[in-house]
């Protein structure tokens, strides 16, 4: 399987974990070495091992070869290898790295490095070259694309998940018994485990005898969450049907509170929370309710986190208040209602105007909106590029309020500012508009497309 | 229901029938008796730390009881009487006091006093605070008398209905119940903004006169750092008086000493108890931290061990258990021992004979109990000993107990350095310590016989000395004799010179070298090792592995895990990693799309480009799918990096992501 063993060879080699010898019979350096002597080829010593070597420093170098034929002369230049992209890759695929791979410029990081050394490394100055490569758009796939995708997909580890899960499940009668216990529960780990704690609901529901708990489940990873809302639903078990509620957050608590000393509960109350430490629900008033229902006595408090450094959400009086036990539930599933995929990749990279449906949606939008609109989006688009095309640096994108306002009185779009505040809102409203405070505080305006789809869109304007 | 924000749960399909019987079999099928037997267990320990406990500072809140009484019978000033309490660190140890406070009050009183607890969380400005207070010092009293329908705006009062913030409200209210003193206790002091504290004080300050306030301060630093915070004119309103709790480490020897002494079936054993004292002291744990650390491993021993069934009672052991039994590691070392003593009878009886089993296992059981019982009875009687020795500090029960439990006392320094002292012993303080032991009575009947006999010897021989305001000493003592130097033959010789010793003297070295030899072979006796005795894993809860990742969470670990060598969780046959080559996890086509994206992640630097890494990721996994399935795990995969905060957006260079974690930091 020769084959096979050049992909090894080769992920050996740019990977970056050290190997004490290996490193020095990298396919790279012997394909410098095969360079320097072109001859010593064909004596080879006769070890199997070396010949190997040599022949995948050999398609190595032809790949590379390849792949720097294509590149225009002076991308090379400015492109510098990058770490990330010292990723194994198959000889045969060669063909879609990044360009300029040039990898006797880039010092590798030295073997074996303790993480704060690591962190150093790559945060030294000028450390952080990477090449100017960008996503093309077309390759990322839109919702229905990515949907389609999604469901068409089986996954192979299907069945490990599923005994992963089944793991997690024969701990359910623990966790029943430190819930009785007076224990509150908190679970961590990769993977959504909104499914698995429905799955406890349910059990925990057919395994209490007598009278069945009330059972509220919050999903903390909703957009627009707020206390409110968790509040509210949870009012509406403890408290009678019929009483008023309060408006303010704090005063719902009160009265729930209130009403849970007041009365002794047979029916315990459990209250689920899902993604307890989303953005959502990190503000610290937000978590100190939570504590003030999960110190409860009457009160069972679940509450699964996800990202990695939950715990420094709390400080002692709040995390003695939850009192929490913590389990591992690690399930590997995906998040799938916790996360809208296609939205949150277009927001890391700076895509958010891919929403619209790219710059069709945007020309459909205009069209329905009245002339001077359409204007004001000109000149903002106009502005915008020229802006870019000032300052190289991407720092201070995007147009100064004044200025565009300023600009559009010039041009008669509007005569106050407030009727230019009304044209904007309604470019907000369609989220064509992105507004954003730069270093100094001045608010900018900011039309969330590459460069080539405003020059379109302003093509389509003019 | 997914997508919903929050909703009450209803089950989907309801067959508790065939639920009930899963979990029925095997050796869980003990568990409602196992869970019985836990919880008459733990109620009595925690009845025994509770009481423990609340006599800790029994003092200080009788001292501050009689201080509020003291305040409501003789008003003197127009100044509000102040308790500050320093309770050092450890957020509960006060709320507990003031429920301690309160509880009595209740108790012996009339309800004339109410206590109101202000914490900083209750409110940013004064406005929410005084709502809060007024709600709270209603509430408390309508829960005592519990009839009115609506407390807060139906006390008898014409005129304009009231803002819930005007003390006003609690002023009618004090009238009308013929309150003689509210109690403000404000929990932790120093989060509370000082402007705002000291703007609530005034406030209350100026009520004074018509409504009795006392305030408790908890205070976790020092009483200048208070002085300093709060405002000239709010600290002239006050009339302090300072009172100290106990330290947070003696919360701890409480609960040792309950642990020690209540005669609980179930011991905790070294490691976890070292565990749990680590923890006590590297994070800051108010004690019931620690507590809830004990009860949860109770919970996990009498969970998970079949076998703790046996401490309740052996009585009609199902034969699953009793094979459980048989396969204890103590259990075998006791059939080897019995093999040896050529008890083959008695050995094939418990390994054939359910019953007998189970009646040698209660009685293995419950001897061991007995000797860690005396174990701890030894462990008082050491302390007792320490305090009597001048010069000798006392250790701590917590320290004691470990060493105890691992078996590492016996033959310890600390012992040998105790047993010498007592060699050197002058004769009053020999007596001294022979009545301290006879009082504790913590011997066993053997060790208190000689004892006495030592007392009566030692007595005798004291009335029969020359001069009695002259302690006898010890031949072993070192005052006694002088060191000579000689020189000979150009060598240094060393000489020890006995001093000239009466007879008395000598007599009394006896007396001490028998009393230590005695109090040697007691504590030989006692102190056993609690993993030679059969049966221990039963009564001995001693793993740590629940208690580090239940209390001691490291999510970030477990995460970084998952993703950097998923076969740990997933155990699937296609991502294993060779074996040999290396330990860690090599990255394959088969793994999880999170997880190749992760370790590419893990490689590049605080700049990634997205370009670049979408490359990368084809090149690794994209092998047999077409691009958009490809890319359809390409951005499920960085969207969940996104989600669990690994990397985020930048504006530094176009379509490249910042990265924000660094593995194993």
């Amino acid at each position: 399987m020769p084959k096979r063993k050049q992909n090894e060879d080769v992920a050996d080699d740019e990977d970056a974990t050290p190997r004490k010898i290996r490193n020095d019979r990298s396919a790279r350096k012997k394909s410098q070495r095969t360079l320097q002597e072109p001859a010593g080829a064909d004596d080879g010593s006769g070890n199997d091992d070396v010949e190997q070597d040599e022949e995948v420093a050999q398609r190595i170098l032809e790949d590379d070869g390849g792949s720097e034929a294509e590149d225009d002369g002076d991308e090379i230049q400015l492109a510098e290898a990058t770490p990330m992209a010292d990723t194994p890759s198959k000889p045969g695929k060669l063909r879609g790295r990044p360009k300029g791979r040039r990898r006797e410029r880039t010092p590798s990081p030295p073997p074996d490095l303790p993480p704060h050394e690591l962190y150093f490394f790559q945060n030294r100055t000028g450390a952080n070259k990477t090449s100017s490569n960008t996503l093309p758009s077309h390759v990322l796939l839109g919702h229905d694309d990515y949907s389609a995708q999604v469901v068409a997909y089986k996954d192979p580890h299907d069945a490990d998940i599923k005994r992963l899960v089944q793991y997690h499940k024969r701990a359910f009668n623990q966790w029943m018994f430190e819930l009785e216990e007076g224990f509150n529960l908190c679970f961590y780990g990769y993977g959504s485990k909104r499914a698995l704690m429905v799955d406890f609901a349910e059990h925990v529901y057919a395994q209490t005898e007598g009278s069945k708990p009330k059972i509220v489940v919050v999903n903390g990873y909703t957009p627009g969450l707020t206390m409110k809302d968790v509040l509210t639903t949870f009012s509406d078990v403890v408290l009678p049907k019929n009483e008023k509620l309060p408006a303010q957050p704090a005063a719902i608590l009160e009265a729930i509170l209130s009403r849970l000393n007041e009365e002794q509960q047979i029916v315990p109350f459990i209250l689920m929370v899902n993604s307890l430490d989303h953005a959502n629900l990190r503000k610290p008033a937000a978590q100190a309710m939570f504590a003030q229902l999960a110190a409860h006595q009457s009160v069972s408090f679940l509450a699964t986190c996800d990202t990695p450094n939950f715990p420094l959400l709390w400080d002692l009086g709040l995390a003695r208040q939850f009192h929490f036990l913590y389990h591992d539930a690690t399930t590997f599933q995906p998040y799938k209602a916790e996360n809208d995929v296609v939205e949150e990749v277009n927001a890391l990279l700076g895509r958010s105007g891919r929403r619209l449906a790219g710059k069709d949606g945007v020309a459909y939008v205009l069209k329905s909106l009245p002339e001077n609109a359409r204007s004001l989006f000109r000149i903002l688009v106009a502005e915008q590029l020229a802006m870019a095309d000032i300052e190289s640096n991407a720092t201070a994108e995007g147009v100064e309020y004044r200025a565009l306002y300023h600009k559009a009185v010039e041009e008669f779009v509007c005569s106050s500012e407030l009727n230019f505040r009304t044209l904007l809102k309604e470019f907000h409203d369609h989220q064509m508009i992105e507004s954003r405070k730069d270093v100094a505080g001045t608010e900018r305006l900011i039309v969330p497309f590459r460069r080539e789809e405003l020059e379109a869109i302003l093509d389509e304007l003019v | 229901m997914e997508y919903g924000k929050a909703y009450v749960f209803q089950p989907s399909d309801i067959r508790p029938a065939k639920r009930r019987r899963v979990d029925t079999q095997g050796l869980q099928a003990s568990w409602r008796r196992r869970r019985e037997a836990y919880t008459k267990a733990w109620q009595a320990q925690q009845r025994a730390i509770d009481e423990r406990l609340s006599s800790i500072n029994a003092a200080t809140v009788s001292e501050v009881s009689a201080f509020l009484d003291e305040a409501i019978s003789s008003p003197q000033s127009e100044r509000i009487p102040t308790g500050v309490i320093l309770a050092g660190y450890g957020v509960n140890s006060h709320s507990s006091i003031v429920s301690q406070l309160a509880r009595r009050k209740s108790a012996d009183e009339d309800g004339r006093q109410i206590y109101v607890t202000l914490t900083s969380a209750y409110g940013a400005n004064l406005k929410a605070l005084l709502k809060s207070l007024i709600q709270r010092a209603l509430r408390r009293q309508t829960g005592l008398d519990d009839d009115e329908e609506d407390p807060p705006t139906a006390t008898a009062r014409r005129g304009p209905r009231l803002l819930n913030y005007d003390l006003q409200l609690l002023h009618d209210y004090v009238r009308e119940h013929k309150l003689q003193q509210i109690v403000v206790a404000f929990e932790d002091t120093e989060a509370f903004d000082s402007d705002l504290l000291s703007e609530l004080i005034e406030m209350l300050g100026c009520w004074h006169g018509r409504i009795p306030f006392a305030f408790l301060f908890n205070i976790a630093t020092s009483i200048d750092f208070l002085q300093q915070r709060l405002a000239r004119a709010a600290i002239k309103c006050l009339d302090g008086r300072l009172f100290d709790l106990a330290p947070a480490g003696e919360a701890v020897e409480a609960v040792f000493d309950a642990l020690m002494s209540s005669g609980a079936p179930l011991w905790l054993g070294p490691s976890v108890m070292s565990i749990l004292l680590e923890r006590q002291g590297d994070y800051i744990q108010s004690i019931d931290g620690f507590v809830d650390a004990v009860r949860y491993a109770y919970m996990s021993a009498y969970y998970a061990n079949a076998s703790t069934q046996c401490l309740e009672s052996s009585e009609n052991l199902p034969d699953d258990h009793c094979e459980a039994l048989r396969n204890l590691e103590s259990f075998r070392a006791y059939a080897q021992q019995m093999l040896e003593n050529k008890e083959l009878l008695r050995l094939k009886d418990c390994l054939e004979s359910n019953q007998s089993l189970a009646a040698v296992t209660s009685l293995r059981i419950t001897e061991g109990q007995r000797k860690l019982n005396d174990m701890m009875s030894a462990l008082s009687t050491l302390r007792k000993i320490q305090e009597v020795l001048p010069n000798m500090s006392v250790s701590p029960r917590s320290s004691l107990y470990v060493q105890a439990m691992s078996g590492k006392l016996h033959g310890s320094t600390l012992l040998r350095m105790l047993l010498l002292t007592i060699r050197k012993m002058p004769s009053h303080v020999t007596v001294r310590l022979l009545e301290a032991i006879l009082a504790a009575d913590s011997l066993d009947t053997y060790a208190q016989g000689v004892c006495r006999q030592l007392l009566g010897e030692l007595n005798e021989i004291l009335g029969s000395r020359n001069d009695p305001t002259q302690p006898l000493r010890s031949e072993d003592d070192v005052q006694n004799s002088t060191l000579r130097t000689t020189v000979v033959a150009q060598k240094v010789e060393l000489s020890k010179h006995k001093a000239a010793l009466s007879d008395q003297d000598k007599a009394y070295t006896q007396v001490l070298g028998r009393l230590s030899e005695v109090l040697e072979s007691y504590f030989e006796e006692t102190l056993v090792n609690p993993k030679d005795l059969p049966f221990h894993e039963v009564f001995v809860y001693d793993l740590k592995s629940p208690h580090r990742e239940v209390f001691m969470p490291r999510p970030r670990h477990a995460i970084e895990r998952a993703l950097a060598s998923p076969h740990d969780y997933l155990d699937c046959e296609c991502c294993e990693p060779d074996r040999g080559e290396r330990d860690e996890a090599t990255l394959s086509a088969t793994q999880p799309a999170t997880a190749v994206l992760y370790q590419l992640y893990l490689e590049s630097g605080s700049l990634i480009n997205a370009s670049d890494l979408w490359q990368a990721f084809q090149a690794v996994i994209g092998d047999e799918r077409d691009e958009s399935q490809t890319m359809a795990h390409f951005q499920r995969a960085l969207a969940e990096l996104k989600y669990l905060g690994f990397v985020k957006q930048t504006r530094k260079r176009v379509d490249h992501i910042a990265k924000v974690m660094w593995r194993g930091l």
